[in-house]
């Protein structure tokens, strides 16, 4: 049959489908898609609304839900600290922590898949989590903030950022990026260099270490160990309110 | 633009998209099967089959243009690094957002000629992209590097949905519609002055 290309795009005797022409029209099949499109389009909108805010903090447009968050497989970092290093964290617990009321040095690196990411002072109350791969209290709390995040969604009012450092070929889960992605980590992660240098700008002492940073960019709290849930909530209250958490 | 365009929004609406691509794709066969097994007797099914030739051009070119924006969008608004393979699906869908719609203004069906060995080489590449990111390699795969890997799931909906599974949607019905694709004349000449 012949079908070439032709200036005359209808030969009378090449079109079987021209005997129904006058007669059928296309029109409720472009009708049906136009529908189809829309139902789909409020469907996710619905969908991704619901996904990506929290019940109380309101919307983010960070990646929640099914969508996971950029992972790639690099293993280390390269990244660029400006700004004073926190005081490093007392060996101590309950000795006063120096850093509190240090202004958080500006990290500027890469996260898994060499795409820029900054931990640093941005104008908003922030929590940044250190962890490390090998770690078993980090194996476990990533997984217990995930849930809550699945649950509650990313707070709009608090940044989150984690930052994954000590990387070691060496030891379990390394990279970290397929740790983090087979744990579903949505919170944005930068990847150390080899020298860990991320980790001491801030200071820290063990894993998993968070900091509790107010709009200001000034540290208002640090505590380094595996906490429950209700601390995580007193942690993003400690960033919300610029005080650290009495309890 | 990242605020105006979500991409937990964005991802399921394209991810129903692929679904749909799924939905169309099959039931183009069982209806092109059915319509074999009546021997060519004229049956109920002749209008609707008019109707689908008509409008296959015309809808596999939407797919392109959607696939096409929808990559665009993942690379460009949320700076997605396209992987290698990647882009071998790109080369093989980014050129039919243009040759479709030329298709289907001349109602030239023959297009399925050229375009349909590019869809199968893409089917081919899109297929092991899924494979390997719904089972990522424990030692890596040699087209993964650090900078772009391929294992990375940018797009995970409702567990198994990546973004390699949308070109391979994409491809699919394509296919299936530049298959079932006849040309039809112009209905009228105001038409034809366009």
């Amino acid at each position: 049959m012949s079908n070439k290309p032709s200036s005359k795009p209808q030969a009378s005797a090449k079109v079987r489908a021209a005997s129904g022409a006058g007669r059928s029209s296309s029109l409720w099949l472009w009708l049906g898609i136009v529908a189809v499109i829309l139902v789909v389009g409020v469907v996710a909108v619905v969908v991704g609304r619901s996904s990506s805010s929290g019940s109380s903090s309101g919307g983010s447009s960070s990646p929640s839900g099914g969508t996971v968050v950029p992972n790639g497989s690099l293993q280390y970092g390269s990244l660029d600290v400006s700004g004073t290093a926190l005081a490093q964290a007392p060996e101590t617990a309950g000795a006063t922590d120096p850093a509190v009321g240090q202004t958080l040095p500006t990290i500027d690196g890469q996260t898994f898949d060499t795409s820029r990411i900054t931990i640093g002072p941005d104008g908003k109350p922030q929590v940044v989590m250190v962890v490390a791969h090998w770690c078993p209290h980090c194996n476990a709390e990533v997984p217990k903030i995930q849930q809550w995040l699945d649950d509650n969604g990313m707070p709009a009012d608090v940044g989150l950022v984690t930052l994954a450092t000590a990387n070691d070929p060496t030891r379990v889960n390394f990279p970290a990026g397929d740790w983090l992605r087979q744990k579903g980590w949505s919170v944005p992660t930068l990847l150390d260099d080899k020298s860990n240098a991320g980790a001491k700008a801030l200071g820290v002492g063990g894993y998993p270490t968070f900091i509790v940073v107010g709009a200001d960019g000034k540290v208002v709290f640090r505590t380094s160990g595996e906490i429950t849930i209700p601390q995580w909530e007193q942690l993003l209250q400690a960033a919300r309110t610029g005080t650290a958490p009495t309890a | 633009m990242r605020d105006l365009l979500p991409i937990a929004t964005l991802s399921v609406f394209f991810a129903v998209l692929a679904l749909l691509c799924w939905v169309i794709a099959i039931a183009l066969v069982v209806g092109a099967l059915v319509r074999r097994s009546q021997h060519g007797r004229p049956g109920r099914l002749e209008p609707l089959r008019d109707d689908i030739g008509r409008a296959a051009l015309t809808l596999a070119w939407l797919v392109a243009v959607v696939t096409t924006l929808g990559s665009l969008y993942y690379s460009k608004v949320q700076e997605f690094v396209p992987c290698e393979l990647c882009w071998y699906q790109r080369i093989c869908v980014y050129p039919f957002a243009v040759i479709l719609g030329i298709a289907a203004w001349r109602r030239d069906a023959a297009i399925r000629v050229y375009a349909v060995p590019m869809f199968a080489i893409g089917i081919v590449i899109a297929t092991y992209h899924t494979w390997i990111q719904a089972f990522p390699p424990d030692n890596g795969t040699s087209f993964c590097t650090a900078a772009a890997p391929c294992t990375t799931r940018y797009v995970w909906e409702f567990g198994f949905v990546s973004l390699p599974f949308m070109a391979l949607s994409a491809f699919v019905v394509m296919t299936v519609l530049l298959l079932v694709a006849r040309p039809a004349p112009r209905r009228s000449a105001p038409q034809e002055n366009q």
